[in-house]
């Protein structure tokens, strides 16, 4: 879409001044003035070639309505190595992901799901979540007629950013601008050509300037868009950090061909051991700082011995193991001996970690006070933060870009202005409750978690029995998950 | 469509199920009376709730008429120790470093592991001394305690295992004397300490002394064994084979427990007041009926 400049000079004098004269004007002063830098004009400028922005790209350039949209991605690092991610069969990357069969869905229809290396993608079938401390359990395996239906997939998000790019350079049209930090972003001036004064104009390391249309945020959980809107960000810190790794384990699993995730709920927080290909898993450990430090400190095989004794042994045993320098695998050998668990309802036995892939992040909730602003849209990380005890931060971003691409495609057909906040107001009504709730649902559960003793300990459990026991409620819960079930928001 | 509820596989897996998430289980193992399974360790005697229940009214009673019934104790400990006190203290034990390497070597005490000609050779003021001292004293000997059967787990039953042997190294840190009034001191303390019922149910032998032994308990003995239980760290936490040579002020002190006041010693006193008092009223008497 071109922008038609008529438009624009009729719009920054009003109707005092014919267009014509106007123009006259202008040109006249333009050769007094020190020549500046003209922005270029964009429809859509994305700041950030995270999952979020590039699904976004992709589904705008593959909707007809969309596709001539002028573009831009704006990203600070280069995006070679990303396209050209590659890795043997028995490594995996540390930061994975689970996207629901809805975010799946969504990329399919944008064409990016066939650009993901499959062979490097893990769905599983069942998910085994118990309570630390009482031991108390709930299995999400599906009923007989719906048995084998995917609750998630476990991807890289590398492999997912690769394919997402594949698929935007397959497409074409999207001007990449990597390896360019973003240095300004700041309101355009009035020009003799056209008003850009309610513009947003990104100025990047590189010496370009591009004005926006629309300005997507897609930058993160710090993001320069977000601030340069004036929206606020609310939430907590959780004083937690989460222990990623890539695990091998002495076999494909239990389920065989149906692979199970699990999860349990330690006062310090959840550990989850989630399948990737073959005889690998991924471990996402949330815990306090110090002791996410002194993990990263353990010899491969004590931090073995420790991610072993996370889904076995009691919270009293782990809090002592957690003190020692050395000597874990000794101490899990004894009191494995001591401790009660059936060894088929967790996951089999680490036997080896993948070098250098022990990493840790802080946990935090943040919520934008709002996802829209004039000429700017936040989608992901920008918009929301979420603790990852459920695996759905992703997946809410993805909602984010299929609501904003769609409400981008019905103003572009009706004829609006695409950047405007009454064009952009449906994507915020769609997105922001929905997310809201789904913040607060996971952050009460990492609370009632925490809880280590009183009242509230015996009452969660008689709490997760019952839900285990009510088939219906179970249910319900495992497509909301898996964002398949009836939309209460 | 999540909220469809599928009316057949209600009826047939709900109530089971449902009456089992919301029952608090307290024996993770039924069996009947005639199926008992097989014990979890030499001498392990597997009882049903029902069983553990009746033992536990039944020793109560019995060893309240008759506090001299150990066994009868004993039997109440382990009955009443699950389901949730032994774990407590299983996990205080886990909780310290001392205390993993007694569940991980599994001391007994007993008089071959202990020599008494060892401990009475050693200084006057270390731990093994004054224990040896303190069972001569009281004319009692480490082998008479009775092993454990009633509890499940088979650590927990090792918890209970070392609590009991412990109990004498109590009495000779405290110094408290082994007839009632004594033990239901060293209870208070070791209730206060350890959180298991038995010894807090011993203290309703209080209601078997004596009016002045029991204004001495209400007094002295009670508060102290409060104060010092809580304040104190956890004494099943101590490794007493290897604190043998240690000055005995020295681990006290460590421990955070005062000496109470020698029982034995008011005693003493007492009589010898009653005594005096007695003489004195006869010589009186005496005087009386001269004039």
């Amino acid at each position: 879409m071109k922008i038609p400049s008529t438009s624009l000079s009729t719009r920054q004098l009003g109707g005092y001044v014919c267009s014509g004269c106007t123009r006259q004007l202008r040109r006249q002063r333009r050769s007094y003035a020190t020549s500046t830098v003209n922005p270029d004009l964009y429809d859509v400028v994305c700041v950030g070639g995270g999952p979020a922005g590039l699904s976004l790209l992709a589904a705008l350039r593959s909707q007809p309505a969309t596709a001539n949209l002028k573009i831009a991605l704006v990203e600070s690092q280069r995006l070679d190595a990303t396209r050209n991610f590659q890795l043997p069969p028995t490594q995996f990357s540390n930061r994975c992901s689970s996207l629901t069969p809805s975010s799946v869905r969504f990329l399919e229809q944008v064409g990016a799901w066939q650009h993901v290396d499959q062979k490097r993608v893990q769905s599983y079938e069942e998910m085994q979540v118990w309570d630390g401390v009482t031991g108390a359990r709930i299995e999400f395996d599906w009923p007989a007629e719906k048995r084998g239906q995917t609750i998630a997939y476990m991807n890289e998000n590398l492999n997912l950013t690769s394919g997402l790019l594949k698929r935007i350079d397959e497409l074409g049209g999207v001007e990449v601008l990597d390896g360019q930090k973003v240095e300004d972003i700041a309101l355009g001036s009035e020009t003799e050509d056209f008003d850009l004064s309610s513009w947003p104009v990104v100025s990047l390391s590189g010496g370009r300037k591009l004005a926006a249309r629309l300005l997507v945020g897609a930058d993160g959980a710090n993001s320069p868009v977000r601030a340069f809107a004036g929206i606020g960000s609310r939430g907590w810190d959780y004083e937690r950090h989460g222990v990623v790794a890539t695990l091998q384990m002495e076999g494909p699993g239990w389920g065989g061909e149906s692979k199970i995730a699990y999860q349990r709920f330690l006062p310090t927080g959840p550990v989850a051991m989630l399948p990737l290909p073959g005889d690998y898993s991924t471990l996402v450990w949330s815990t306090t700082p110090a002791l996410a430090a002194h993990l990263k400190t353990l010899s491969p095989k004590d931090f073995i011995a420790m991610v072993n004794a996370a889904f076995r042994l009691s919270p009293v045993d782990l809090a002592y193991m957690h003190t020692q320098s050395d000597g874990q695998a000794d101490e899990l050998a004894w009191r494995s001996q001591h401790t009660n668990f059936d060894q088929h309802r967790i996951p089999q036995q680490v036997i080896g970690v993948q070098e250098g892939s022990i990493a840790s992040f802080p946990l935090k909730l943040r919520h934008a006070d709002t996802y829209i602003g004039e000429r700017v849209a936040l989608v992901g990380d920008a918009a929301h933060t979420i603790h990852p005890l459920a695996g759905q931060g992703l997946n809410q971003g993805q909602g984010d870009v299929e609501s904003l691409a769609n409400t981008i495609q019905y103003a572009v057909t009706h004829g609006q202005d695409i950047g405007v906040r009454m064009s952009l107001e449906p994507y915020n009504a769609e997105r922001y409750a929905a997310n809201n709730m789904l913040l607060g649902v996971v952050d009460k559960l990492h609370k009632l978690y925490a809880v280590e003793s009183g009242p509230i300990v015996p009452l969660r459990s008689i709490g997760l029995r019952a839900v285990n026991a009510l088939g219906p409620v179970k249910q319900f819960f495992m497509d909301q998950a898996a964002g398949t079930g009836v939309k209460i928001l | 469509m999540a909220l469809f509820v599928r009316p057949s596989a209600l009826r047939s897996s709900l109530p089971r199920d449902l009456i089992a998430a919301c029952t608090i289980s307290l024996n993770s193992r039924h069996f009947s009376v005639l199926n008992r399974p097989p014990p979890n360790y030499p001498g392990h005697v597997p009882l049903t709730f029902i069983e553990r229940a009746g033992l536990a009214v039944g020793s109560a009673v019995i060893s309240l008429a008759n506090p001299y019934r150990g066994d009868l104790i004993a039997a109440l400990g382990e009955a009443t120790a699950t389901p949730y006190f032994i774990y407590r203290l299983r996990d205080a034990m886990l909780a310290s470093p001392t205390g993993r390497r007694i569940l991980r070597d599994r001391p007994r005490i007993t008089s071959q592991t202990l020599s008494m000609t060892y401990l009475r050779s050693l200084p006057p003021n270390t731990v093994g001394r004054v224990y040896a001292d303190w069972l001569d004293r009281e004319g009692v000997s480490p082998d008479t305690r009775e092993s454990v059967k009633y509890i499940d787990d088979e650590e927990c039953a090792y918890v209970m295992q070392r609590y009991r042997e412990c109990h004498d190294f109590f009495h000779a840190l405290t110094g408290l004397p082994v007839m009632v009034e004594g033990e239901v001191a060293l209870k208070a303390f070791e209730f206060a300490n350890t959180l298991l019922p038995m010894t807090g149910l011993s203290m309703f032998a209080v209601t078997r002394l004596k009016p002045a032994e029991r204004k001495r308990f209400f007094t002295i003995y009670g508060p102290w064994a409060i104060r010092n239980g809580l304040g104190a760290q956890e004494v099943i936490n101590v490794y007493w084979e290897e604190q043998l040579e240690r000055d005995v002020e020295d681990l006290r002190a460590e421990l955070g427990i005062e000496k109470p006041v020698d029982l034995r010693d008011i005693r003493k006193r007492e009589r010898a007041r009653k005594k005096a008092e007695k003489e004195a009223k006869e010589r009186s008497g005496d005087s009386l009926g001269v004039n």
